[in-house]
């Protein structure tokens, strides 16, 4: 689990929450798994920590005593790109989304299996990891499905796949974001049908559908979060 | 004719007279319909004692007659509630213009005809044209023979079919002299009366006429209905004025006829003269609107002027008028309303109906007085009797010329009081005495010398001319004071309306005010609504399903209708029509309701005893009756909607409690669920990572979380338990000093922290179940710890408060805000922004007071108690 930067420290992961007993296990779990925890109990800390201890990652509860953590994201996206992992409940789909929408990568929700967030952790900090790079790569490659962004080509296992440009877009949309990254709804939306059909999420589905036809075996590889958007990539 | 959404269709066997084989024609055809499989009854049929039509009944379903008992005396008639629970198809009723036996639903079996199609039932009957409301003087005139039951054209004109069935009047006289019609002995007499040929054959023409006419009309619809162009006439328009007079109602069915004739919509005019002595013009406008005509009501002194106004502004084309039985007068000088609107009304068609025959004729209406008519006529030569000594007293001082002031000033006060007849006698009788008594030569009725004769005729016409003046002045008073009074109790009422009040204080006021206009008692009558009772919220606009109307206001307070007129009150309840008393339906009863109509169907009913009226409500009560119902109506959708508004609004909250509730429940589960599954989870895939000191506190994490969820669940099924009422009780004496101290020691030990005891030692020992007791201390300690903070400190104390025990538990956190004090106790509610800080179900001071109270006893808050700061939980219990 190293990064892939030349920092060799193991990467600092800071964990917003204010139930003492998620910290309880949090911190020997993240620190069996080779990251160094920071816990802060309330959004003032987690705000003064992620300025000052320069995290890798950000795990952060959205229901805080003192601040609303849908305040929080937009501040430490003022400062921060380091990926920010959501804990939330399973039933505040709104949440989640305004949330992603705000600036988060990704969410689990509570109560969540150890081993998934540790898997969403280690995707964040890969992405971000790929991000740093200098030139992008214009080459996507998600499973068996291969993308050449520049180009606007897509092959399936060696088969080039035949999608009407806004197929492409969508399908790019995804990739751009990340293997494994949740797009919300309405950055799909904006992304490929413009800011003016950010609601109209029949769309939407519609194209997912045409989209996974043509994937045919693989349409798997376009996962649904259901009520909040899609991601790219294997089941993890 | 377009037929009513939902309606049953209406088919009419139309005859010349009775005879001609109408119910044998609809049975005939009934059987052959029902061999095809319609579900076709038999309401009512009356054979007559025929034989072929007898026949021609069985095989058929009956349904049976209802018995109805009518002093003492068994009457059978058509059972329409059988009817309405049997629903058939098609129903089979006969005699359409039969009147059903008193007690029945509805006077008119025309009219249970049109509640049974309103139930969408199919209906077949028959009847003879000589019954048909319009053609009942044409009938009379013809056959010498007054129809008294008859049917509203308008019902002939609803059905959808109708079907002449057609004998010529020599066959039916055949058929009669064979005694197919009637029995032998009723034929003989029949044949002589109405059955004559000439008869037959006129009644024939006019069944013929009319059928033709619904031809022709269903034509001139099919046409309009595709839009061809045709020849009928644009814009025609007849108005027909209605008075007091009987030959009103001839005028009312002549016009409706040339109507009909001309393709052209009726209006009736009744011109209301504050000054005339008109009779009552209700009767005519009521047939009228019976017939489809619109009618309208004006009020001017001019009678012709009046008439060619409303005529003009309406556009009309044809004016129908009643030929009156003018004053001679008015005939030798041209001024009758005939000649005047001949002259006058060039742009009409002017239509003069016959006089009424002599016989049919009868006295105008008497204008109504608070006093019987011969106080007046008494009260003439009372007054000239009074002038007479005033007369004799001044004799010696003034001139005779003086004198006859004082009998002109009884001439006057007789027509003011009593009319201007009363005036003229009294000015008769006035001057004959002045002549006789005061006049020289005295005691003769001669008159000397030409001042005398002047003064005597000035004197004359004086007091005539004043008579009428000062008689029809009395009128217009007492007509304007009339309405004045019936405007000032509208007037009185709609400010009164404008105040805010609840819909209880409304309704109170409606039936107040229409008590009072009425001057009888009224009352409120409202469904009975799920939505006062509270968790059973209807729909909008739905009814209970059974129409319970329950009295809601009456004035007075003892107003209430008997059983029958409540019958008659969910008759006009679900049909929004009045009923009962002066109506079309259920006449017989002592009520009559009006419907209050509202956007959202019929809110209510006002219910007004006539009955104890020894006169019908003349007609200006009646328009200011009619005018508060409507004012009634809209004050009560607007409270209705203000009602809705605040249950809207306590549903919002409700939604928002419920929302804050699953909230919190969600948080309370998972929180403790993350932590015992994190520390598993960690334990599992990564123990051989950790310290043994990580690993047991990992597992101290999950034993603790535990606790907290099965406390929580236990919180839960406790506050079920109370909620459904289910909590057993074991009371015993208890020794509450020791009780107290037990639960604070076990709480300072689960939390470390100290409680301050301040308990009176010489506590009685109250009966109260220990268990129960420990729970309700242990959790208003634990939420007095947990809103206090780490630092805070904590108090209990007990005491004795007169017959009560008062313990009570304090903190000195920063308290609750007012407005949350009286919800701390509401399961799930927890003081606003802080229910981050503290985890806990919100349940501890539900389950606090749900236990108390189990035992009897009262639980309280109080908060900031000093210095803005704290709050105190005090609960009672009977020592």
């Amino acid at each position: 689990m190293s990064s892939p930067l030349a920092d060799l420290s193991p990467p600092r992961i800071l964990v917003v929450d204010d139930e003492p007993q998620i910290h309880r296990f949090l911190t020997p779990a993240l620190a069996a798994s080779g990251y160094e925890p920071i816990q802060a109990e309330n959004a003032s800390a987690g705000l003064r920590l992620a300025a000052t201890h320069a995290p890798a990652a950000i795990l952060l509860d959205l229901g805080l005593p003192d601040l609303d953590g849908q305040q929080v994201i937009p501040r430490l996206r003022a400062f921060t790109a380091a990926p920010i992992i959501v804990l939330s409940a399973r039933d505040e789909e709104c949440a989640k989304v305004t949330a992603l929408d705000a600036g988060a990568d990704d969410f689990v929700e509570k109560p969540f299996a150890l081993a998934e967030l540790l898997a969403r952790l280690r995707a964040a900090l890969r992405r971000a990891a790929a991000h740093g790079q200098e030139a992008p790569t214009p080459l996507v490659r998600v499973g068996p499905l291969e993308m050449d962004l520049a180009a606007r080509k897509a092959t399936i296992g060696g088969t080039l796949l035949k999608l009407t440009p806004r197929e492409w877009d969508l399908l790019a949309a995804l990739a751009r974001a990340g293997a494994g990254r949740v797009v919300t709804q309405r950055q799909l939306l904006s992304a490929v049908w413009g800011p003016g059909h950010a609601e109209s999420s029949q769309y939407l589905r519609v194209y997912v559908g045409h989209l996974r036809q043509k994937l045919g075996d693989a349409a798997s590889l376009i996962r649904t979060e259901p009520g909040v958007g899609y991601r790219l990539g294997p089941a993890e | 004719m377009a037929a009513r959404e939902g309606w049953g269709r209406l088919k009419v066997f139309l005859g010349a007279a009775p005879g001609v084989g109408k119910t044998y024609e609809m049975l005939t055809v009934a059987r052959r319909r029902a061999l095809g499989g319609a579900d076709i009854v038999i309401g009512l049929v009356e054979t007559h004692g025929r034989a072929e039509t007898a026949a021609q009944v069985a095989g058929l379903e009956v349904l049976p007659r209802a018995r109805l008992d009518y002093r003492g005396q068994a009457l059978e008639e058509f059972d329409l509630d059988g009817a309405l629970a049997r629903r058939p198809a098609i129903l089979v009723l006969d005699e359409l213009p039969h009147s059903n036996a008193p007690g029945s639903r509805h006077p008119k079996r025309w009219q249970d005809v049109e509640e049974l199609r309103a139930a969408g039932i199919e209906v077949w009957t028959a009847m003879n044209v000589q019954h048909l409301e319009s053609l009942s003087d044409a009938v009379a005139r013809i056959t010498g023979v007054r129809v008294a039951e008859t049917v509203p054209d308008h019902v002939l004109a609803g059905a959808d079919s109708v079907e002449l069935i057609d004998i010529p009047p020599a066959e039916l006289l055949e058929r009669m002299r064979q005694g197919k019609v009637y029995r032998a002995d009723q034929a003989e007499r029949a044949l002589r009366g109405f059955f004559r040929e000439g008869n037959l054959a006129a009644l024939r023409e006019m069944a013929l006429r009319r059928t033709a006419d619904r031809v022709d009309a269903d034509v001139t619809g099919y046409m309009r209905a595709n839009a061809i162009a045709g020849p009928w006439p644009a814009g025609d328009r007849v108005m027909v004025l209605v008075g007091g007079e009987p030959s009103a109602e001839v005028a009312v069915r002549q016009a409706r006829r040339i109507a009909d004739a001309l393709r052209a919509p009726l209006v009736a005019l009744h011109v209301e003269r504050p000054a005339a002595a008109d009779g009552d013009p209700g009767p005519a406008l009521r047939l009228a609107e019976t017939l489809g005509a619109e009618t309208e009501t004006v009020v001017d002194t001019d009678l012709p002027r009046a008439i060619l106004v409303a005529a003009r502004a309406r556009n009309v084309t044809n004016l129908v008028i009643g030929r009156g039985r003018p004053p001679l007068w008015r005939r030798l000088t041209g001024r009758t309303l005939s000649a005047t609107l001949l002259r006058q009304a060039s742009d009409f068609t002017l239509h003069l109906m016959p006089s009424p025959t002599a016989a049919a004729r009868q006295q105008a209406g008497p204008e109504r007085r608070s006093f019987p008519r011969w106080v007046g006529w008494a009260s003439v030569p009372a007054l000239v009797l009074a002038a007479t000594g005033i007369g004799y007293a001044l004799d010696s001082r003034v001139t005779e010329g003086s004198l006859g002031m004082v009998y002109l000033v009884a001439s006057v006060a007789a027509s003011v009081a009593f009319g201007p007849a009363h005036g003229v006698s009294a000015a008769v009788l006035s001057f004959l005495c002045w002549n006789f008594l005061f006049i020289e030569p005295r005691y003769t009725l001669t008159i000397d010398g030409p001042q005398e004769i002047v003064g005597a005729v000035v004197f004359g016409l004086v007091a005539l001319l004043l008579a009428g003046t000062a008689g029809r002045l009395g009128r217009t008073v007492r007509s304007a004071q009339a309405r004045v009074f019936g405007l000032r109790r509208l007037v009185e009422f709609s400010r009164r309306l404008g105040a805010p009040m609840d819909r209880a204080a409304l309704l109170a006021l409606i039936a107040d005010e229409a008590g009072r206009i009425a001057g009888c008692p009224c009352c409120v009558l409202m469904p009975l609504s799920g939505e006062e009772v509270p968790g059973l919220a209807l729909p909008r606009g739905r009814r209970p399903d059974d129409t319970d109307l329950i009295i809601r206001a009456a004035s007075p307070t003892s107003a209430e209708p008997d059983d029958a007129s409540m019958a008659a009150a969910r008759w006009a309840y679900t049909k929004g029509r009045p009923t009962g008393w002066g109506t079309d339906t259920l006449p017989a009863v002592s009520w009559c309701f009006q419907p209050l109509p509202t956007a959202q169907g019929v809110a209510g009913l006002v219910g007004i005893r006539f009955a104890d009226r020894s006169e019908p409500l003349d007609p200006e009560r009646e328009r200011t009756l009619d005018a508060l119902l409507d004012q009634a109506a809209i004050a009560l959708e607007r409270a209705e909607l203000m009602e809705e508004r605040a249950r809207g609004a306590v549903r919002a909250e409700a939604e928002a409690l419920r929302i804050t509730l699953l909230t919190s429940l969600g948080h309370d589960l998972r929180t403790p669920l993350t932590g015992i599954r994190g520390s598993l989870e960690t334990l599992r895939t990564m123990g051989d990572m950790l310290s043994p000191e990580a690993r047991a506190d990992l597992i101290l994490t999950a034993e603790e979380e535990t606790a907290r969820l099965a406390r929580f669940a236990s919180n839960i099924l406790d506050m079920v338990r109370l909620e459904s009422g289910r909590v057993p009780l074991r009371r015993e004496p208890m020794d509450l000093p020791s009780a107290i101290d037990d639960a604070v020691e076990r709480v300072e030990h689960a939390t470390g922290r100290l409680v301050e005891r301040r308990i009176d030692p010489r506590l009685p020992s109250p009966s109260l179940d220990p268990v129960l007791f420990d729970q309700i201390l242990t959790n208003l300690l634990d939420n007095a710890l947990k809103f206090s903070g780490a630092a805070g400190q904590v108090a209990v104390a007990a005491r004795r408060d007169g017959a009560n025990i008062l313990i009570s538990v304090e903190d000195d956190g920063p308290g609750i805000p007012r407005g949350d004090l009286m919800r701390i106790f509401d399961p799930f509610f927890r003081a606003s922004r802080t229910d981050r800080i503290t985890a806990g179900s919100g349940l501890g001071l539900a389950i606090a007071r749900g236990l108390a109270r189990a035992m009897g006893g009262q639980i309280t808050a109080e908060s900031p108690i000093r210095a803005g700061r704290g709050t105190r939980i005090i609960v009672r219990f009977p020592a």
